[in-house]
Order: structure tokens, then C-alpha cells, then sequence
């Protein structure tokens, strides 16, 4: 047992700082993609540009491309096809309140800016412990992985009053990985109706967000993401997301339960 | 001429076993599909003298061309074995009859819906589970029944067990996949090849670069093409990197079922640290997109020397971890004689990955049936003998071994640099079998291509090959083994349920 107390002493403090100071994601990280700086869709090919998504998140209306990050499963063809229009960026923070803050535009930036920076000031005044319980209703594993490395002692989210329960009864915030399968849709309600008000839930992954590769066409019941079956607050799109976009679309959702956003 | 693969048509089936029972194996030599057509009513005794003489089932599923048949693939001496009986019915007298590693993928088959395998008493339905419909499997006052799943306690995939227990004993287990089923076989179909690679690295997060290079080597080998040495190198270090992971995965959850605090955040940490060396060299931390057919997905963006130093610091670590970690007999207390198989139970139901290799089996789709890089590299097969949640855990640790001196290999720079043989066309066509050692087990890909564009495909998933001895493995263990049980087996739904 000795053994065990001087190994955790030796390694010392490894664990991030966020959300008090940014988290800084490595060179080349595909975090999301986004249009290249000065970058102009001309309307010509726009077609084209469209069908180079294997997910439709590419669309082009009125000679204009829009990008919905809720649909992008990053696999970089539109990059690799169109290099003067998109880049990948190497963002951590990738969460949004709506729906439609996913979907971007070539001309403008994207908003939200002003609540992420009051995620610092709202993880200091959470009041209370905010539990959590995460149902699999479809993904591929991945977002499992990610999720279970929140508790690691780089990401620790206990730090922040961020608790996992077992229980649907004990949980404040419910996170949904996955596209929602026919199998999986009236356990996740289940789990839904379970909980006790107030609660938020986050759709974590491209898969819960919209479907992703799962989602098809003319099907509009099935594998069309976390909205179809539950009214969704916080979207983490990311194939899979990062432990801290996971981490940022969290603290949005302990926002919303504890009545503290700040807009 | 196809250089990569050797593919031979026998005429007919006699053929096979009078002539191939007596060949050689080619152990160095090019790994071969085999290809017998035999009449849908002589599939049953083909695939019976297959498996009399050693053969492991893999799967059965429809093939498209040159006649919509369908295609029984067996892994026997070296070679994917495949029996091809032309579909003139809409049913055929079922696999499963004779051996149990059939009962899941001829279910499956069953609810797709095209073909009806035949059998007494008939196979049950899977690939849609309702939750609330399950039965008890023992008779008996004493006996009830525990639903575990789908939704379950922590943070796991969804599958369903439905225990049947006298109240700490478990009686029997039946194992329910599929929760998450997302048709993603259908998914392939109409798709360019470059959307299939991104789509066959999203179907099973653990063995996300298995699945890739697996549809990779489909691919590569339907064209006839063999990628640059440079190609083939680069695979080995995302896959090997994976299986790191995803063992480390497995220690981390098994000293959670422990309560071992610091051992959770060792390994947690260990476990990270892989991922963000992931992260760094492919810019994902699942290496998505890093292995696509014909070239190098993503070029990385660390250099060689850069990751060795990485894999030093961790080695040095991870000898410390893995050592403590043996030596706690508060942990090792709750692994040994937990969940025990044999070998003949592993050869019953075809198991595969770790779990075989814990029996003292030796499957190992990078030495069976070398693919890319391993037809050169130095391999030795990890494997232990005493079947138990224990020796699951040690091969892990020695594969994890064996991964660090694979990186060191295909990281050493190439004094001669294979140029490979031909460029991938842009309209393949054709058919062929790809595979990879998963962290998990061997993933197979079928995979048809007409010019270019997917048509069918199947996948053969690991996971969906050992669900069934996970609970065969319960023998007089009781409930609060099973979580012990189950981590050690290190399987994934996503990828049974793909």
C-alpha cells in the first residue's frame, strides 16, 4: 500500500487549471473546423462543396456556405477537398446553448463569447454540487472514453462540484452520448422523467447532436440525435468531443439548473 | 496479378480439404482467401469438415457478387477460408446447429431479414431488444431474475444482461447486444471510398484504427495495390498506440472495481498521457482519419525521435504501475479464479483477442495472418494459461510490452524504403477480405467495390465474437464478481452493435 502512497506523491499536481485560465489544445488538434480568414464562397461550385460532406453539414443557400458543427463529424474531406476555404482549428471550447449556434456562417464569427467568459466566475458561485448521469443511447464507445476521463486527475471535475450519480433520481444534469437507436429511445425517457426538477440535458458528440453518420435520410424518427426524444440545453459536437469541450458544455448546463447565467 | 494477397478458386469442395489439409502452411509467405463454391445444402458438411480440422467460424453473411450468395468465412491454417453457396431459396439449414460461435451472427442474419437460417429449435430474434421483455432462463422456486441494463450504474456503453440468480450466485446469464444498433453496414452502401475510411474509424471508438486499417487492407487488396513501407509503418504506430490504450482502459476500470484509489489515477493518468500523445501526432485522440487506403491520412506532426522519448517516460512509468499493481493482493485477491474458461470453451464458441489468449490460445490476426507492417516486424504472442480474469489482465500487460517494442520497430528510421507496388486507382472495383488486430479481438471487413463506390460490405467485430463466453465464463462466481468479469473482458458494444 506504501508503494501506492509514494507513486501518487512523486507525480505531483498534473491537473488543468481550467476553467479558471484556457486550456491550450496541441498543434494540429482538430478540434472543429471552421472558414479560413478572408476566405470567399464563391457562389459557382457551392454544389460541390456541399456534396464533399459525407454528414450534410456543408449547405449552400443564396451563394452562401453556412457549416453546421452539430452535423461535422470532422473527418476533414471538405479541408482536404476545398484547403482555401476550410481549416481545421484547434479549439477545445466547442459547446453551445442552441442548436443554432452551431451552424456558422463564412462572413461572421462565432458568438457566444460573452457566456464563456463568465464560466470562471459561474463554476466559482455554484451554490451546490451538481450531479450528473450520462445514458449511452448509441454512440461508438469514444464519447465513453472522454466522459470517463473527466474523473482522471488531469481533468478532475470534482474540483469543480461536478459529480457522476449512478441514479437518474440523484442527477441534475442528464449527458446523452449517441445518435438515440429504436432500443435506446424509451430507456433514455425513462431516465428523463426520472430526474427531478430543475434539470438540463447535454447532447454530447456529433452523434447526439444531430445523428451523424448514423442519421438517414427519410428516417425522422430514428438515429436523428438527443432533440428528437428529449428537449435538449447544451449541444457538445466533437467526433468525439474533448474531455474539456465536454467540460465547457457541463458548466453551461450547471448554468442553467442553478439559475446562475450570466448573459 | 494480385501481389499482396494470393486468391485461389477450388473448383470443388472435396478439393479443398484433399488438397489443402496436406499443404504446408505458408507461414512467411502472402496470406491467401480461399474461395470454395458449394451447393446451399452442402454448406452444413462443408463447414462441419472445416470445423472437425481445426477451423474457426468467423462469420456468414450475403455476398453480391458475381451471384448474390451466400458466403460462410472461416479463419483455418493461416487463410481465410470462405464457403460461397449461390442463394436460390430464401433459407438454408443454419451453422449454428453445429457450432455455438454462429448462434449471434446467424441471429443477426435472421433479422436482416434476406435469408432464414433453419433450425430446431428456431433461432430467436436480436437485433431489436425491448428492455422490458426478457425471461427467465433456470426453473426453479429459489431462482429470480436480475435485468442489468441497458442503462446502467457508471459510465458505460449500453447492453443489457439479464442474470438469473439464487440471490448472490449467478445461474446464468444471458447477454442482450444490439441496444445500440445503427445499420451502419447499410450505411457503406453508394459511399466513395474516402467517406467509408472516415466512416469505418467512427464505428467503434476503442478500435477506432482497427477498423480503419481493416477497411484499408479491404480496400488495398480488392485493387491489388500494397501501400510504401512508410504507409504500413505509420498504421503499426496508431495501432499499437490504440491497444496501449485501451488496455490501460481496462487496469483503470479494474482497479475502480477495487476501489484502489491511486491505482484509478495511475492508470487514468497513464491512460491520458497515451491520448495526448495520440492527439499530438494525428491531431486526434482516436487517430481518426489517420489510417485511409493508399497513403498516410494525416502526416504527423511529431517526429520520430519526439515520440520515442514520449514512449520512454511511459515505459518507465508503466513498469512501476503495472508491477505495484500485480503485486496488491487486496486487488489481485478479486481477480484470480474469477471467470474462468478453457480452451475447449474458446475453440467451442470461435472466442478471439485477449480472452483466447488468456487460455493459452494462440489467435492473433498480426502473426495468423500477417497484414502491412507485421509481415516483418518481430512479433511475440503474449498468452497465459490459467483462463481467469487474472491472466486476461497479465497478457494485457505483456501486449502492452510487445506494443512499446512494435513502436520502437516501425519507428526506427528504414535504412531501404519499400516503395510499395502501385497507386491506389480512383474507381476500384472488386471484392476482397481486410483485417486487424483490434485491442479487443480480430476485426474482419468484406467489402465490395464497383468503381469506386461501396456496395455491400459486413463486419466482423470482436466483441460480437466473445459476448457469448463472458457469460459462459461464470462458474460459481457470484454477483459482485461480475463488474471484475466484465471489465476484464475489455469488450465494446459499439462495436457488436455497429
Amino acid at each position: 500500500m506504501l508503494g501506492w502512497v509514494t507513486r501518487g506523491l512523486r507525480r505531483g499536481i498534473v491537473t488543468t487549471r481550467y476553467p479558471s485560465s484556457p486550456e491550450q489544445a496541441p498543434f494540429g488538434f482538430r478540434g472543429r473546423v471552421g472558414f479560413r480568414e478572408g476566405a470567399s464562397s464563391g457562389g459557382k461550385d457551392a454544389r460541390a462543396r456541399e456534396d464533399v460532406c459525407p454528414t450534410s453539414a456543408i449547405s449552400a443557400g443564396n451563394g452562401l456556405i453556412s457549416l453546421d458543427r452539430g452535423r461535422c463529424v470532422l473527418c476533414g474531406a471538405c479541408v482536404d477537398a476545398y484547403p482555401e476555404l476550410f481549416q481545421f482549428e484547434p479549439e477545445y471550447e466547442t459547446a453551445a446553448r442552441t442548436r443554432a449556434a452551431l451552424v456558422v456562417g463564412d462572413r461572421h464569427a462565432a458568438p457566444e463569447k460573452a457566456v464563456q467568459r463568465s464560466l470562471a466566475e459561474q463554476a466559482r458561485g455554484l451554490k451546490r454540487s451538481i450531479h450528473i448521469r450520462h445514458v449511452d443511447a448509441g454512440s461508438d464507445g469514444a464519447e465513453e472514453w472522454e466522459i470517463a476521463a473527466l474523473t482522471n486527475p488531469y481533468y478532475d471535475m470534482q474540483r469543480l462540484g461536478l459529480f457522476f450519480t449512478l441514479t437518474p433520481r440523484h442527477a441534475d444534469v442528464l449527458l446523452v452520448t449517441g445518435a438515440v437507436t429504436t432500443s435506446m429511445a424509451e430507456p433514455l425517457r425513462r431516465a428523463y422523467e426520472a430526474m427531478p426538477f430543475p434539470k438540463a440535458v447535454v447532447a454530447a458528440g456529433t452523434d447526439a447532436c444531430s445523428g451523424g453518420f448514423a442519421a438517414r435520410m427519410g428516417d425522422a424518427d430514428h438515429l436523428q440525435g438527443v432533440a428528437r426524444v428529449l428537449p435538449v440545453d447544451v449541444y457538445v459536437p466533437g467526433s468525439p468531443p474533448s474531455p474539456i469541450a465536454l467540460l465547457h458544455g457541463l458548466l453551461l448546463a450547471a448554468g442553467i439548473v442553478t439559475h446562475e447565467v450570466v448573459e | 496479378v494480385n501481389v499482396t494477397r494470393r486468391r485461389v478458386e477450388i473448383q470443388r469442395a472435396d478439393e479443398l480439404l484433399a488438397e489443402h489439409l496436406d499443404a504446408p502452411i505458408e507461414r512467411n509467405g502472402m496470406p491467401v482467401e480461399r474461395w470454395v463454391p458449394v451447393k446451399l445444402d452442402d454448406l452444413p458438411n462443408a463447414a462441419q469438415r472445416l470445423l472437425e480440422n481445426g477451423a474457426r467460424f468467423v462469420s456468414i453473411f450475403i455476398a453480391g457478387k458475381p451471384t448474390r450468395s451466400l458466403v460462410a468465412a472461416f479463419a483455418f491454417r493461416g487463410e481465410i477460408v470462405a464457403l460461397r453457396a449461390p442463394l436460390n431459396g430464401n433459407a438454408y439449414p443454419a451453422l449454428s446447429s453445429l457450432t455455438r460461435a454462429a448462434e449471434l451472427p446467424e441471429r443477426e442474419l435472421r433479422d436482416l431479414g434476406d435469408v432464414l437460417p433453419l433450425r430446431e429449435p428456431a433461432l430467436e430474434p436480436v437485433l431489436r431488444p425491448d428492455a422490458n421483455d426478457f425471461r427467465r432462463r433456470v426453473e426453479g422456486e429459489e431462482a429470480f431474475v436480475i435485468p442489468y441494463g441497458p442503462i446502467r450504474s457508471g459510465i458505460f456503453e449500453s447492453i443489457q444482461y439479464v442474470i438469473d440468480t439464487g440471490g448472490e450466485d449467478v445461474l446464468a446469464i444471458e447477454t442482450r447486444p444490439f441496444f445500440k444498433h445503427r445499420s451502419l453496414e447499410q450505411r457503406f452502401r453508394g459511399m466513395s471510398i474516402g467517406q467509408g475510411a472516415a466512416l469505418a474509424a467512427r464505428i467503434s471508438g476503442p478500435a477506432s484504427v482497427a477498423h480503419a486499417i481493416a477497411f484499408a487492407e479491404a480496400v488495398e487488396h480488392a485493387a491489388g495495390v500494397d501501400p510504401p513501407a512508410l504507409v504500413h509503418a505509420w498504421r503499426v504506430v496508431h495501432a499499437e498506440l490504440e491497444r496501449i490504450a485501451a488496455h490501460l482502459d481496462v487496469a483503470t476500470r479494474l482497479a475502480e472495481d477495487a476501489a484502489l484509489s491511486v491505482g484509478v489515477a495511475r492508470f487514468g493518468i497513464l491512460k491520458e498521457e497515451v491520448m495526448r500523445l495520440r492527439a499530438s501526432i494525428s491531431g486526434s485522440r482516436f487517430a481518426r482519419d489517420a489510417v485511409v487506403p493508399g497513403r498516410v491520412g494525416v502526416p504527423s506532426s511529431l517526429a520520430a525521435p519526439d515520440i520515442l522519448a514520449a514512449l520512454r517516460s511511459f515505459e518507465r512509468d508503466f513498469a512501476h504501475d503495472s508491477k505495484l499493481l500485480v503485486e496488491t493482493a487486496s486487488f489481485t485477491d478479486r481477480l484470480i479464479g474469477s471467470g474462468t474458461l478453457d480452451r475447449d470453451t474458446i475453440d467451442a464458441y470461435g472466442g478471439v483477442g485477449p480472452v483466447a489468449r488468456a487460455c493459452s490460445v494462440a489467435v492473433d490476426a498480426r502473426f495468423e495472418r500477417p497484414y502491412g507492417a507485421y509481415r516483418h516486424l518481430g512479433l511475440r504472442i503474449a498468452s497465459a494459461d490459467s483462463g481467469d480474469a487474472m491472466a486476461r489482465l497479465v497478457v494485457r500487460f505483456e501486449e502492452v510490452e510487445t506494443s512499446l517494442h512494435l513502436l520502437r520497430q516501425a519507428l526506427r528510421p528504414r535504412r531501404r524504403n519499400h516503395s510499395g507496388h502501385g497507386d491506389l486507382p480512383s474507381e476500384v472495383s472488386g471484392a476482397a477480405f481486410g483485417w486487424a488486430e483490434a485491442p479487443m479481438g480480430e476485426v474482419v471487413y468484406w467489402l465490395e467495390l464497383e468503381r469506386g463506390r461501396i456496395g455491400r460490405s459486413h463486419i466482423v467485430s470482436p466483441s460480437l465474437r466473445n459476448w457469448p463466453l463472458f457469460a459462459a465464463s461464470f462458474r460459481g462466481d457470484v454477483l459482485t464478481d461480475f463488474s471484475f468479469i466484465e471489465h476484464s473482458f475489455g469488450l465494446s458494444p459499439a462495436g457488436s452493435d455497429r
